[in-house]
């Protein structure tokens, strides 16, 4: 646990991938956790998040969370966030912490924080769970494909369901945030990770495991705009503001 | 028997699961859990037994929380001392009113065993006792960054062929959270009747990559001999 | 065809809406017929979607203004079970 006391991970969401994330992150003793969460809990959260039970339905999730695991984890400083990550938190959060864990749970907001950690050069570990699989990768900025590398383009509203459409089970989800907060330790303690240019894709009911290696893609707006190869403002697929940009600290 | 309009509401995001439904969340509803075990690997199993909907869980561990339960997430540092299995069946409750929790009792009549992180001798003994009663069972082990999970459906190869060895490494906080998360996933899957093909199989987790494999059955072991009925 | 069963989900806010749509065809036969009162909007979008997805027929999707404002009948025919997808 040494050395973890003075490093810092983000963790977008404190629900169903969240969660999980920040119980193990706080177990290990990370000193600082950053969260951040604009939700309320709904009844409907508790069948996979395991940061809220039956009393804290109508509460804000970044409240309930930094309460439970303040109170779990004494020696750690938690900050709550109770704000969504968006373009114009993003880059200002990516630079404040050593790694980002994305436990969030639509494509837009996933995309942001791969686009905020090519930007500001922190590792990313992103997740995401969807009836019975779930699938993890790492974005090491420079070294290795980014979401944008992975998917050409967001896939358009409508084409992959919601958790609220297509169902989650609750102990997958606490699963794939385990193994979030795992490579995110590994990362922190200078290891290359498990999932750096490796999306993991895991099925639950067969139990099979399968891996899909992601390179930065030539076309890839997100990491060429890193590498300095486009040059000029920021092309319209990167949503981050830059800090750079802002003449802000990088 | 319909579910209520409560339940309803609480596991819609399950309950449009394919294989699960109204039927898988009865299954869970009426399935008695006992769970061995309430350290850092059953903290989290527990509450996402909870958090699934499964009707009864029985807390069965001997000792007073301590030190070693920091990873445990239902074990707070002001609760040092106390009976894990009271923080254990209070963070329970907290998580969920709809299912009952409790500390097992004698003569109590469970449908289904978890091990959670016991020391090797206990896990055997209590997957044998599982297999001999008919009770399919869930073995959990946590070891060093990993672990591994073993299902034993009814008549399924037993736990004792299915074990191999690890490192015996103290496990880290991220590996019980695992190992937990996952010993719940395959028990929910199985006591729900969602599970495709109920096999015998052992997931090892290995830096970070879940790796399965179907049990096999020992030549000569007793688990063979029992004509035991499928799971209902 | 003559519904085996009615559900009149107005009352209930997405994702509830198929919730409670789905539960009521897991209660039917294959071949059973369905009829659904439901909302225009977000339930008229997702249920009947739903549905198809999973294989049972959309038959009807229909205003229904004589059972409110805004109201819609949508009936199902319950399809055959068939192994999902992972």
């Amino acid at each position: 646990m040494s050395g973890l006391a003075d490093k810092s991970v983000l963790v977008i969401g404190a629900g169903g991938l969240g969660g999980p994330a920040l119980l193990a992150l706080g177990a290990a003793g990370v000193g600082r956790l950053v969260l951040c969460d604009d939700d309320a809990v709904e009844t409907s959260n508790l069948n996979r998040q395991p940061l809220f039970g039956e009393a804290d339905v109508g509460a804000r999730k970044a409240a309930v969370a930094a309460r439970r695991l303040s109170r779990l984890y004494p020696a750690i400083r938690v900050e709550a966030l109770d704000r969504r990550f968006d373009a114009g938190s993003a880059a200002g959060l990516a630079g404040s912490c050593d790694v980002m864990v994305d436990g969030s749970d639509n494509f837009a907001t996933k995309f942001l924080a791969s686009d905020a950690a090519v930007v500001a050069e922190r590792p990313l570990v992103h997740g995401g769970v969807l009836r019975y699989t779930a699938q993890l990768l790492t974005v090491m900025p420079g070294r290795t494909g980014c979401l944008r590398c992975l998917f050409e383009e967001p896939p358009p509203p409508g084409a992959v369901p919601t958790c609220a459409e297509a169902g989650v089970l609750g102990a997958l989800a606490g699963f794939a945030g385990a193994l979030m907060a795992a490579e995110a330790l590994r990362l922190l303690a200078g290891e290359r990770g498990a999932y750096a240019g490796r999306l993991l894709v895991y099925e639950a009911r067969p139990a099979r495991t399968r891996i899909v290696v992601v390179r930065i893609r030539a076309g890839c707006p997100s990491c060429q705009k890193r590498l300095g190869l486009l040059g000029g403002p920021a092309e319209p697929a990167c949503e981050v503001e830059s800090s750079k940009e802002r003449g802000g600290r990088p | 028997m319909a579910l209520s309009e409560r339940r309803i509401a609480r596991y819609a995001r399950q309950l449009i699961l394919p294989g699960l439904g109204e039927a898988g969340q009865e299954r869970l509803l009426a399935a008695r859990v006992r769970v061995v075990g309430a350290g850092p690997v059953a903290g989290p199993a527990l509450l996402y037994l909870a958090a699934a909907g499964v009707g009864t869980l029985w807390v069965d561990d001997p000792d007073p929380s301590g030190e070693g339960d920091a990873g445990a997430w239902i074990h707070p540092p002001d609760g040092r001392g106390r009976p894990r299995t009271a923080a254990a069946v209070e963070a329970v409750r907290a998580a969920s009113d709809l299912v009952e929790a409790g500390v097992l009792r004698p003569g109590a009549g469970p449908t289904a065993v978890l091990v959670a992180g016991a020391a090797q001798d206990v896990a055997r003994a209590v997957a044998e006792e599982a297999r001999l009663l008919g009770l399919p069972h869930v073995v959990a082990e946590a070891d060093g960054e990993g672990g591994a999970v073993t299902v034993v459906p009814v008549g399924a190869p037993c736990y004792a062929c299915a074990f191999r060895a690890g490192h015996g490494a103290e496990p880290t906080p991220a590996a019980t959270a695992q190992v937990g998360a996952l010993a719940a996933l395959e028990l929910v899957l199985l006591l729900s009747g969602a599970a495709q093909a109920p096999e015998g199989r052992r997931v090892e987790v290995v830096r970070g990559q879940p790796m399965a494999r179907a049990t096999l059955r020992l030549p000569g072991c007793a688990c063979a001999g029992a004509a035991a009925r499928p799971a209902p | 065809m003559t519904p085996r069963a009615r559900i009149d989900i107005r009352a209930y806010a997405c994702p509830l809406t198929w919730v409670k749509t789905r539960i009521a065809l897991e209660r039917l036969a294959e071949g059973d017929a369905l009829e659904v009162l439901l909302a225009a909007g977000e339930p008229l979008d997702n249920v009947p979607r739903s549905a198809a997805e999973e294989g049972h027929r959309v038959l009807a999707a229909e205003p229904a203004p004589a059972e409110g404002p805004g109201a819609w009948r949508v009936v199902l025919v319950k399809g055959a079970p068939r192994e999902e997808p992972a």
